[in-house]
């Protein structure tokens, strides 16, 4: 079994086209352990529920943003070791520093490609096959 | 652009996106394959367009290549800039226009980005009130963001060629998130 398919991964975003592009990156990548949510108060549940060891998570969202998940996630202590990884489709410097502050491992900025995507997780978690 | 000096109007390029809650302001755009998606929400009185091709060819969301991301992309930044000035999802509703299919162009592109913006819209959950799509000819666009009115104007055979030969130019990079490498993450 590669790392891919080891690692159960989150992903949230309230944009379903946006979800569906994520999925389908990480299924190319070799991920089988995807699940997703609309928002960070969601995303929030499924973490408590069953923990999983990396979260994609974009910034822009309605209920809890990005960064206010990240912290949420941060400060759970059954979720606060796991990979999380921010996505900015308008990030500015500020946003970045905030998101590295709060303990985001990396961010990949939209629209991603698949490459993109494969270096910020292996820039976490090392080469994944 | 200086929107005063433009006396109300601003104009639009592909790769661009604007969001207005002024009433008085009118967004325009010349479209030959490209397409407009023009966004709005009558409650909170806030409007936008974007302006697109897809670069190569973008069959569905399905293929989730990167032309389709770019596209996504675009259609996020409207959505998130519209959000920002107050706009909710649940009531946004949307008008489509371009995707002309040209002679010159010998290709179904418009066709593609045209089919691209209404399987967005329709995946997102947004209304789609009206759409003016395809044809042979190009389009100026006219779109007020705020009472939702829309005016189109066909362009001539020559205006499209011209239209369609700048539109096939090297695509402007969609906006870029100014993410700084040396902020360190670990």
């Amino acid at each position: 079994m590669s790392l891919a398919e080891k690692i159960k991964v989150l992903i949230v975003d309230d944009q379903v086209t946006s979800r569906l592009l994520l999925s389908d990156a990480l299924t190319q990548l070799g991920f089988k352990q995807i699940t997703a949510a609309g928002d960070g108060v969601q995303g929030m549940k499924i973490m408590s529920e069953q923990p999983h060891h990396l979260v994609i998570s974009d910034f822009n969202m309605p209920n809890m943003d990005g960064l206010g998940f990240l912290q949420a996630v941060r400060t759970n202590p059954s979720t606060k070791k796991a990979a999380f990884i921010i996505l900015t489709a308008q990030g500015d410097r500020a946003l970045v520093q905030k998101a590295a502050q709060l303990g985001a491992n990396n961010v990949l900025a939209k629209p991603f490609t698949i490459e993109k995507m494969k270096a910020a997780i292996e820039a976490v978690f090392g080469a994944l096959k | 652009m200086n929107e005063a000096v433009a006396g109300r109007r601003v104009h639009i390029i592909q790769g661009e996106y604007k969001v207005i809650s002024d009433p008085d302001v009118v967004l325009s755009t010349i479209l030959g394959s490209c397409v407009a998606a023009c966004l709005r929400d009558p409650v909170a009185g806030v409007g936008g367009m974007n302006h697109f091709l897809l670069p190569g060819s973008a069959t569905s969301m399905a293929a989730s290549g990167d032309a389709t991301r770019y596209g996504v992309h675009l259609m996020e930044l409207l959505i998130n800039g519209l959000l920002k000035k107050g706009a909710r999802r649940d009531r946004l509703e949307a008008k489509v226009f371009g995707g002309a299919k040209t002679i010159a162009s010998f290709s179904n592109v418009g066709e593609q980005n045209a089919a691209f913006a209404m399987e967005f819209l329709r995946d997102e959950g947004i209304r789609v009130v009206g759409s003016s799509t395809g044809g042979e000819h190009g389009r100026k666009l006219e779109f007020w963001p705020v009472s939702g009115r829309a005016r189109q104007y066909p362009l001539t055979g020559a205006e499209t060629q011209r239209t369609v030969a700048l539109e096939q130019r090297p695509v402007r990079p969609a906006p870029k998130p100014a993410v700084d490498d040396s902020i360190e993450f670990f």
